[in-house]
This record gives C-alpha cells, structure tokens and sequence, in this order.
C-alpha cells in the first residue's frame, strides 16, 4: 500500500512537472515512450517467456489502433470519454486476431511463428490499404483525442502500469513457470504433462491482447493513423527494445523502451541527409548486442525496489 | 487466350527470379537452420555492385559483352558481400540460440536498407542499358522479348552450374552432409566453416545474378528493392519446402505464375498480399511444404 502510494506521488508528480514545465515536445516524447513500452513489453511475454517469435507486433497494434478508432468515430461520435472502451475492445479483437494466427503457427516447432506473423501483418496492411472507407492509403484523420495533457498522460500511465503488473503477476504465475519451462527445453516441458502447443497459444493471445491496447491508445494519442505507421520496420523497433532491455526482463523493458526513445531524439541533430537516424543506430545496436550481450541488459532479471533501496544507502 | 499466355510468360520469367533468390534462402536455412533475412539486401547489393562497375567501367553502350560483365560482376560482388556477413554477423553466433542469429539478421537488413539509403541515396537509380531489348519474335500475337529470354537462359544456365556444384563436386557432397549431419562431418574431414562459406557465396551470388537481371528488365534501383522480391522468394522457399533445393525452384516458378495471374485479373493491389497468404495456407495444411521432410526429434 505504501508502495503504490510512493508510486502515485511519483506518477502526478511527474505529470505536473511535464504538464506545467516542459513543452509539448517533450510531452509527446514521454508519451511515446509510454507506447513503445507497452508494445515491448507485449513482445517480451511471448519472445523472452516463451522463447516465440514474433515479427508481427505492428499488424496486431494496426489492429487495435484501426479497432479503437472506427468505433470512436463511428459509434461514439467522436466522445473522448468513449476513448477507454474503444482502446479495450482493440486490445479483445487484437487477441481474437491473436488467437486465429496461433492455430497455424503452433503446428510445428521452429521459426514459423516469426513468419506467420510477419505474413498477417503484411496482410493486415494491404487490407487497411485497400480499405477506402478508412481512408486507404491516406491514413484516417481526425480520430478523437484527450482534451488535456494530464488526462492523456494519466491514461498511459495507467495502461503502462496495468500492462506492466499483469505481465509481472503472470510472470511469477504458474502459467509464467509453464513458459519458462518451454523456453528452457520444450521436450522435457512435454513430458512433464504440459500442453505445449496449447500454452503457447494462450501467451500469444494474450501478448496480442495487449498489443491492442497499445495501437488502440497510439492511435487516439496522435489523432492520425495510416498504413504507413504499421509497416515491418514498427515490429522491428518493438523487437529491439525487447532485445536490449532483455529477453525475459519486464522492468529492463521499461528502462531499453526508455533509453530507445530519448536517445534517437537526442541524435536528431546528425547530418544523415534526412534519414532516420534511428534505422542505423538501432541495426548496429542489435547485432553488436547479439553478439557480445545477447541476453540483453538485464537478462532474465527484474530491478526489485530493494536493490534501489540498497544502492541509495 | 492470348491474354493468359502473355501472363504465363511474365509469369514464368519472373518465377524463374523467384527461383533464383528462394534458392539462397534454402541453401541457408538448410545449413544453419536460419532464415536469412539479409539475403534480400544482398540482392539489393548485387544490383548496385553491377550499376557501380558499369559506372566506373563505363559500360553504357548495348552489348552481349557489356551484358556479361554485369551479370558476372554483380554475381561475384554480391558473394563477397554474402561471405562478410557470414563472417562478421553470424559467424560469432553459430553456437547461441537459433533465435539471435535470426535476429542479428534482421539487424543486418535493416542495417543495408538504410546504409545504402545514406551511401547510395534513398531516390531510385537508372540502371545503365547493358543489353538492347527488342521482340525477338511473335507467335500467337504474343511477342516475345530479348530480355525475357535472357532471363530465361541465364536462370538455367546459373541452376544447372549449381546443380552440377551440389551434386558432382566434393564441396557439393560436404554441403549435403552438413545440412544432414553437422556435428558428424567434422569427424569425416570436413571442415564445417569453409562449407557454410561456400554456401554463402553460391546463394550470394544466385541473388546477384537475379539482381542485374531485374534490373536490366525493370531499370530503377534503389536501397529497398530487396524488399518485395525477398518475402516472395522467401514464401516461394517455405513453399516448396525450405531447406529443398527442386522445392525452392518449383516454388519459385509457382509463385510467380501466381502473381501475374493475380496482376493481369485485376486484383494487383493484393499482390503483396498473395504471398503471405499462400504462406499461411501452406504453413496450416502442409507445414512442411511441397518437397520438405520432416526429422524425427531424438531425445
């Protein structure tokens, strides 16, 4: 109790500061890294628990950002206060979308799920870019937005923190143990009785569930979404952050998801003739990690609080 | 009629491109176990290492001779660039889980990707004309193009060179034995690490020789024209059975028909979308692809 209130003081507190002393600019950064956090931590269930992989991660945000948004419009009349139940129901039609590329994928053992998935996003994306009534290729416009700051701000942080704890919760489960037990040797998970195949599925519906959640909430975040904002290189950047904070690492998410936001803005001032510094920052950043780390910042592990309590004494 | 065989020719030529890039895709995965992502950008390399010599040899002029010399320089750049990735990407990795040579691949693609767009600058390029296009002639009212039939023969040539490789030559035995049983071959004098490179170069240097031909055809290049060719191929490989050489070629060709058909009865806005759907189809009723074979996990 005494911890969440720590932590809710620290939350408003930074809110205030970012609503009152900073400009927009770094508003919005903050908020991206909140988006960039959740989708990672999404990947993280099921590629560091579970040891599958997913290249897929922009299709099932597209899904929950498309979802959330025609519902908003369409049914709610542009009402923010909708905002919520629209960003829910992306998050539950990401996971029934999770659920049907799970029954291919799962068949055999290997890298297919990394293609399947890599397939339906493609395919979501040329659906969404022949799909005139959702503006095509020109993206879909005027998606209703939060009227303050604070509210925005507020809501992300409670969609960050609930993505986070159930992850957490889920992780030290019985479930999170099934996983670790097929990341570690999928036979011998097998013989013990567990249902592999089944058990993978169920942590990729709920990876997508709340990948969803964070495409459903980008979507009113920046008012603006288009197939362009879903291509292969999004899956990519989510894999990254996943990778350096550590594959299996729900806290070494938050802290890569926060480095990865804040360092591209900070090289933005680099002469590359207009592109985006990040795709050859991020590429070279992954296979030296490879290659010299490959278990990622953190590894399996989490920063407990009181490891930070021992380090300020 | 005369329609459908126009398809069927464009068809066929392109899945002969296809068949060309699914085979380097193959001969990995069937080595290492590993999807190459990369191998896309290597055919992208492949394309600007012949526009680049052309340049700098001045190669402007329509000849055979000119025409030979980017198809061989673009083949033998586009090994070396294949055998520096093995070497210096995936080489450190060959013992870690399959999963981070996977993805260190897909960091070497995208590094490619937008490397070239600063190197070679992201606007498209205008390949030189290696070669004068002109009908060679009409049967049917369908004519039929120089290039086409380039395409065509230089495909066969370069499988028919590999199929020699693979099955009559020493090094060909010692890749066959590798892919089957890698931990054994060491203990039969083989040495694993100059196979894996010579698979790198072979592969390489198909996707190269793929590169300038659909350059000369289609004569824009720019740093991600890797991209729709390699997830074709890529589709076309798992189809016939990664890892199956025969199977890479018919999928190849298979694929190709499939999307020329797809193009010429309108629906070309869901042409991208055809591979990914053939994948998924495949991947529920024939996982293991047209000529793939499943291995029986010991424990």
């Amino acid at each position: 109790m005494k911890k969440l209130l720590v932590f809710l003081a620290l939350v408003t507190g930074l809110g205030i500061v970012l609503n009152f002393f900073l400009n927009s600019y770094i508003q919005a950064i903050f908020i991206s890294f909140m988006i960039n956090a959740i989708m990672a931590l999404s990947l993280n269930f099921i590629t560091g628990l579970a040891d599958q992989f997913s290249l897929g991660h922009a299709g099932l945000m597209a899904i929950g950002a498309y979802t959330s948004a025609i519902l908003n419009k369409e049914v709610f009349s542009d009402n923010w206060i909708m905002i919520p139940i629209g960003v829910i129901a992306g998050a539950i039609v990401a996971a029934i979308a999770g659920y049907l590329i799970s029954l291919p994928s799962f068949r055999l053992k290997g890298d297919y799920l990394a293609i399947v998935t890599l397939g339906m996003a493609e395919i979501v994306r040329v659906v969404l870019l022949n799909w005139n009534h959702v503006g095509g290729p020109r993206g879909y416009n005027g998606i209703a937005k939060f009227p303050e700051f604070f509210i925005n701000y507020g809501f992300a942080v409670l969609l960050l923190f609930f993505t986070f704890m159930t992850m957490l919760r889920l992780k030290f489960s019985w479930f999170g143990r099934n996983l670790w037990a097929i990341n570690e040797d999928d036979i011998a998970a097998e013989v013990m009785g567990l249902d592999v195949a089944k058990t993978k599925r169920r942590a990729f519906v709920i990876s997508s569930f709340f990948a969803g959640l964070g495409g459903g909430f980008y979507a009113h975040h920046l008012g603006y979404i288009s197939p362009g904002s879903f291509q292969f290189i999004i899956s990519v950047q989510i894999l990254i952050v996943t990778v350096l904070g550590g594959l299996g690492s729900l806290s070494g998410t938050i802290v890569a998801a926060l480095i990865l936001t804040f360092l591209p803005e900070a090289l933005r001032s680099l002469p590359t003739g207009g592109i985006d510094i990040r795709m050859i920052v991020f590429p070279i950043l992954l296979i030296l990690m490879m290659i010299l780390r490959p278990q990622g910042l953190f590894g399996r592990k989490e920063i407990s609080l009181g490891f930070l309590g021992r380090l300020l004494k | 009629m005369q329609e459908f065989l126009q398809h069927t020719l464009n068809g066929l030529s392109f899945g002969s491109i296809y068949a060309l890039v699914a085979l380097g895709y193959s001969m990995v995965y069937g080595i290492l176990g590993m999807i190459n992502f990369a191998h896309s950008e290597i055919y992208m390399m492949g394309a600007f290492a012949a526009f680049y010599t052309a340049r700098f040899m001045g190669l402007d002029t329509p000849s055979p001779v000119n025409f030979t010399i980017g198809v061989l320089s673009g083949a033998l750049l586009a090994a070396l660039i294949g055998f520096c990735v093995e070497k210096f990407a995936y080489k450190p990795l060959r013992k870690s889980p399959k999963m981070n040579s996977l993805i260190t691949a897909i960091g070497v693609s995208i590094l490619f990707q937008f490397g070239g767009q600063i190197v070679f600058g992201a606007d498209p390029k205008l390949f030189p004309n290696l070669i004068e296009d002109r009908t060679l002639f009409t049967i049917a009212d369908i004519s039929i193009h120089l290039i086409d039939m380039l395409i065509y023969f230089v495909s066969f040539v370069s499988l028919g060179i590999l199929s020699y490789i693979i099955y009559k030559t020493q090094t060909g035995r010692a890749m066959r034995a590798v892919s089957t049983r890698p931990d054994m071959t060491p203990l039969m004098g083989i040495n694993n690490n100059q196979i894996i490179s010579a698979t790198f170069l072979i592969g390489s240097a198909l996707a190269g020789v793929a590169a300038v031909l659909v350059s000369i055809k289609y004569p824009k290049i720019d740093p991600m024209m890797g991209v729709k060719i390699g997830t074709s191929s890529f589709v076309a490989a798992v189809f016939g059975g990664i890892g199956s050489l025969h199977g890479a070629v018919v999928g190849g060709f298979l694929l190709g028909l499939g999307e020329y058909y797809l193009i010429g009865y309108g629906a070309s806005t869901y042409k991208d979308a055809l591979s990914f759907l053939i994948l998924i189809l495949v991947l529920l009723y024939k996982p293991t692809g047209l000529f793939g074979t499943t291995r029986k996990e010991k424990i």
